[in-house]
């Protein structure tokens, strides 16, 4: 219960910090409190723009929560976002599934990358997944510009994915995907011995080891998983929202996952509590820029400003 | 000089030291004994002014240096370095200039220590120790307080130790040293104080006590089958099944056991280091004893920690108690359970019953010896040469990372100080 | 293909300044035991902290103090979060690069100063700076001064130097405050004069590529060198080669910096030795 207030309170700090940072330019805190607000959650179509946004969030927000169960720093979500994409839209002339089980395996395969230069260079993969990120940047730019071009050759987008998610009522199907991701997580760590000898790896690798856990392949395993989710968000996104790829494709959705994942304290199911509230922070901070002509960087400051708050108060409740 | 006068300290629900009255005079060694979790580590520390006491006073005169039991040495820095940590403001220095420093400092202290450009990862840990001891006893202290100063130590390397604190003390620098070993503490303390659950329960001169009469003070009831402390080999109780590996801390067990733990995955293992390789502390007790499991289900698991904790006295509150809130013999109990339930065909235990009270000692040898009547055969790494002569019917040596040759229990009495001081 | 490498020599010298600075920075701090991975969001930060200041006050020597004292603010923040608070250095490093992102795109859309010219850069007293000066004076701090030796005890048993009685605490905020001076310097570098202002996400990944060559480099100062002119070289190649037009596609060549750190980090082969006590609270 106490971890739950805790969250809350880490939240509504953010979002009184955007209010006093507008208020520093000269800003209404009122006013940007409102639009904020009515932006995300004030009508049907605010609302769907925050489910819309709420989905990839809750997708890359379990890959982070799996891989930090782990004890494995995957930072990489933006880029096994961005190669998800790519393998979805390479693979939609094959319709949906086969379009999202490509997302999930170059997610991984992108993720597994960084696993290996650990295991075998000792490279730390809080940097390996990092520098994958821009590579995976730079290659969705080349592909948009280049071999994936579309075929009308005017802006710098493909042509649209052979599959669509069906549309329910202003949404897609992508949100059920990503609720029933949610419980497979929850399942997956508390339910089966697999994910024991994950949590217990990122407790305790060396109690692990002794108990007779190959930790390097555990770590491994954790994390493709965790590609493979942020991988399908990409993949989801595509089939349910953009449709083509561009070079903004990601629009750090993969980052975002990290501030998700913490603010539900790790655990997969609060995932998708979490998720909403940053997609509605994205919308309204979208609204934002619309209306009152703010940076949508606000949005992203906002997400530091929880996950640093987060950390303020953990501190001081392990201090009693 | 020091006087402390009814020192109480409590960490938590536990009392560590219990209205404690004790002195020690200018140029006099004092020893004190007893078990582990007396309460002798927390009342020095107070003493030398480490940590505060919760009751009672401390009164000291000049400056006390307390010696730990872990070394707080930098392994990446050369000697004259460590050495140099201590003495420095701000200022630009040279290598050659600590060096000059560093033997000036080893020179005043008596102790020998030679080439202060080794880094002390390359020191053996006979002269990390008497590193340790240069930085304290170079601050000129008015007491000296060693906690556990020859666990480390080779006999030879312990006598040389006896001789500095002979000397120290003959300077006028009050000694005071915590040690669990009785025939040394007689051989160098002139008075003997002994703890027991945070109190003092004896204090005499050492002439006027024995080895059989403190151990008694040490210990609430001695029970016939325990090895009295510092007497050796001369119980036949070793079992063929079992074979140990004695040696000093230092010299490759804590590899041995890692290879081994690859090698033998099939076998069971008991780590040295119980908190930190031992248990997962944020798991509950029925995660940790299925941790080798194949398959979890929560309602089978929990069952069978109840089974595990009733059968192996696991004093817990349930199976779903988080394994970090029990104290250390309970913990390694429960890495008892797991390792042993699966009837294993091999048992590597590094140090079982490191830090272990009587009971748990002697819960853990029962199981131990039951595991071997089984038929398992069972590997025993201990730096504790009373157990591995209480349960092994083959004994090896370990020095600088290289075994002796298998020994019986006789020849091995004979051998093993010879052995675990790397003289042939 | 070797007069493209020759051809690239004085670009890769001036245009990884920023790069350079940032890695004896970082070295430090590291050498102290922390783990910063927020440079890229001090250097971020410095960058517009100094452009706004050279482009209000048309002074570049203040606008260079002005990224300098953007970065401090930084260095500030996460030294309250990683040395007061002990929190999770990962964590709180990947925060502060968010809080940058964000906040610097936000306060750049917010005022006009930034439409301003920006003063011109005639003698350029960074470049000896980085590449003689600073590595000299550094080494010297780390490996011929009392504080030097007592950082490294800091990064590599800590508990040691607090039982002689020092600050683990004021040794690692020294090397925070080192760290931000030279980072401070180099992100004004950047946007004074490797371009002309500030740009959003201008720094491009150049913190995590210097957090790289300090591994590559081993925790050492002629590593860092090394490896710096390593990687600015194939850097600088990148442009040679665009302009060659040799046939690669452009947004290939723009990956190729990270893809040369990859393969740096690669080249640590086997068991590097980092400082003991590196990013443990």
């Amino acid at each position: 219960m106490r971890r739950f207030g805790v969250a809350v309170l880490a939240a509504a700090s953010a979002v009184l910090l955007l209010a006093f940072s507008g208020a520093l330019f000269g800003h209404s805190p009122w006013s940007l409190l409102s639009i904020l607000g009515s932006g995300s959650v004030g009508s049907r179509f605010a609302l769907a723009g925050t489910l819309l946004k709420a989905v990839p969030l809750l997708l890359t927000g379990l890959s982070v929560v799996i891989a930090f169960r782990a004890g494995v720093w995957n930072i990489g979500g933006e880029g096994q976002f961005i190669v998800g994409g790519l393998a979805a839209l390479v693979a939609s002339r094959w319709g949906v599934v086969a379009s999202l089980a490509a997302a999930m395996l170059a997610g991984a395969a992108w993720a597994s990358i960084a696993s290996a230069m650990r295991l075998w260079r000792n490279a730390p993969e809080v940097l390996t997944t990092i520098l994958l990120n821009f590579t995976a940047i730079h290659l969705l730019g080349w592909s948009v510009n280049g071999p994936l071009r579309e075929h009308a050759a005017q802006y710098p987008q493909t042509d649209p994915a052979g599959a669509a998610l069906p549309v329910l009522g202003g949404v897609h199907a992508g949100i059920v995907l990503a609720v029933a991701a949610s419980v497979f997580a929850w399942w997956l760590l508390y339910r089966t011995a697999e994910g024991l000898r994950l949590r217990a790896t990122g407790f305790n690798p060396n109690a692990a080891r002794w108990a007779g856990i190959r930790v390097g392949a555990q770590l491994a395993r954790a994390m493709a998983i965790s590609g493979a989710a942020a991988g399908l968000a990409g993949g989801v996104e595509l089939l349910g929202v953009t449709h083509r790829l561009f070079e903004r494709f990601a629009a750090g959705y993969g980052y975002s996952g990290i501030a998700v994942a913490l603010l539900a304290q790790l655990h997969p199911l609060a995932t998708i509590a979490s998720a909403l509230f940053f997609g509605a922070l994205v919308t309204g901070a979208g609204e934002l820029q619309r209306a009152a002509n703010i940076s949508a960087g606000l949005a992203t400051f906002g997400q530091a400003v929880v996950i640093l708050t987060l950390i303020v108060f953990e501190n001081v409740r392990s201090r009693r | 000089m020091i006087h402390l006068s009814h020192i109480t300290k409590t960490f938590g629900p536990t009392r560590a030291v219990d209205d404690v009255s004790l002195e020690v005079q200018r140029g006099e060694i004092v020893a004190l004994a007893g078990e582990n979790g007396a309460g002798k580590t927390t009342l020095m520390r107070i003493a030398a002014g480490e940590i505060d006491a919760d009751g009672g006073t401390v009164n000291r005169e000049g400056r006390a240096e307390l010696v730990h039991q872990h070394f707080l040495l930098v392994d990446a820095l050369t000697i004259a370095e460590n050495l140099a940590l201590t003495h420095l403001g701000f200022r630009f220095t040279t290598r050659r200039m600590i060096e000059r420093e560093a033997r000036e400092i080893i020179a005043g202290t008596g102790i020998e220590l030679r080439d202060v450009s080794r880094r002390v990862s390359e020191l053996s840990v006979g002269e990390r120790s008497k590193l340790e001891l240069i930085k304290a006893i170079a601050r000129r202290p008015a007491t000296l307080i060693l906690d556990e100063p020859t666990s480390v130590l080779t006999p030879n390397e312990t006598g040389e130790l006896f001789a500095v604190m002979r000397r120290v003390a003959g300077e006028g620098t009050a000694v005071v040293f915590i040690s669990h070993k009785l025939p040394e503490v007689l051989a160098v303390a002139q008075r003997v104080i002994v703890m027991r659950a945070g109190r003092v329960v004896a204090e005499s001169a050492a002439r006027d006590t024995n080895v059989q009469a403190l151990a008694n003070a040490m210990v609430v009831a001695q029970s016939p089958g325990l090895p009295v402390a510092g007497q050796l080999g001369d119980r036949v109780t070793g079992q063929p099944n079992i074979k140990a590996i004695v040696g000093v801390a230092g010299n490759g067990q804590s590899e041995l056991a890692a290879k081994l733990r690859d090698e033998h995955r099939e076998a069971g293992h008991i780590p040295e280091d119980r908190s930190r390789d031992g248990i997962v502390a944020e798991l509950t007790i029925a995660e940790n004893l299925a941790l080798k499991a194949k398959r979890w289900n929560a309602r089978d698991a929990a069952r069978h920690a109840e089974r595990m904790i009733a059968l192996y006295s696991i004093r817990a509150s349930g199976p779903l108690q988080r394994a970090g809130d029990l104290s250390g013999g309970n913990q390694q109990k429960v890495i008892l359970a797991r390792e042993l339930d699966r009837r294993p065909p091999m048992i590597v235990a590094a140090e079982p019953t490191r830090g272990l009270d009587i009971a748990a000692t002697r819960f853990v040898h029962e199981q131990l010896r039951a595991a071997a009547a089984d038929g398992a055969s069972i590997l025993l790494i201990t730096s504790d040469l009373n157990e591995a002569f209480a349960l092994a019917g083959t004994i090896q040596v370990i020095y600088r990372g290289r075994l002796s040759e298998a020994m019986t229990p006789e020849e091995a009495s004979r051998r093993v100080a010879a052995l675990m001081a790397g003289v042939a | 293909m070797f007069d493209l490498v020759v051809d690239s020599v004085p670009l890769a010298i001036v245009a990884s300044i920023p790069l350079l600075l940032a890695v004896e920075g970082e070295l430090i701090v590291q050498r102290g035991g922390i783990i910063n991975l927020g440079i890229e969001g001090m250097m971020l930060t410095a960058a517009m902290t100094a452009a706004f200041a050279a482009q209000t006050t048309h002074n570049l020597a203040i606008g260079f103090v002005g990224g300098v004292a953007g970065a401090a603010m930084i260095a500030a923040l996460f030294g309250l979060f990683a040395i007061v608070l002990r929190a999770d250095q990962i964590v709180t490093g990947t925060a502060i690069n968010l809080l940058a992102l964000g906040g610097t795109s936000f306060v750049y859309h917010e005022t006009q100063a930034f439409q301003q010219p920006v003063p011109q850069l005639r003698t350029d007293p960074l470049l000896p700076l980085a590449w003689i000066v600073a590595p000299i004076i550094l080494g010297v701090i780390l490996w011929n001064s009392s504080f030097g030796l007592r950082l490294r005890a800091c990064g590599e048993h800590p508990e040691a130097l607090l039982a002689t009685g020092r600050s683990v605490r004021m040794h690692r905020w020294a090397a925070l405050m080192i760290e931000g001076l030279l980072v401070g310097l180099a992100g004004a570098y950047l946007s004074l004069a490797l371009s002309s202002g500030f740009a959003e996400n201008m720094t491009a990944g150049r913190g995590f590529i210097a957090l790289s060559i300090v591994i590559f480099g081993r925790w050492k100062l002629k590593g860092a060198l090394l490896g710096t002119a390593i990687f600015g070289l194939a850097a600088a190649m990148q442009y040679a080669l665009q302009a060659a037009n040799r046939g690669i596609p452009f947004h290939l060549l723009l990956a190729v910096p990270y893809v040369v750190t990859l393969l740096i980090l690669c080249g640590v082969a086997g068991r590097v030795r980092a400082p003991e006590a590196l990013a443990k609270p």
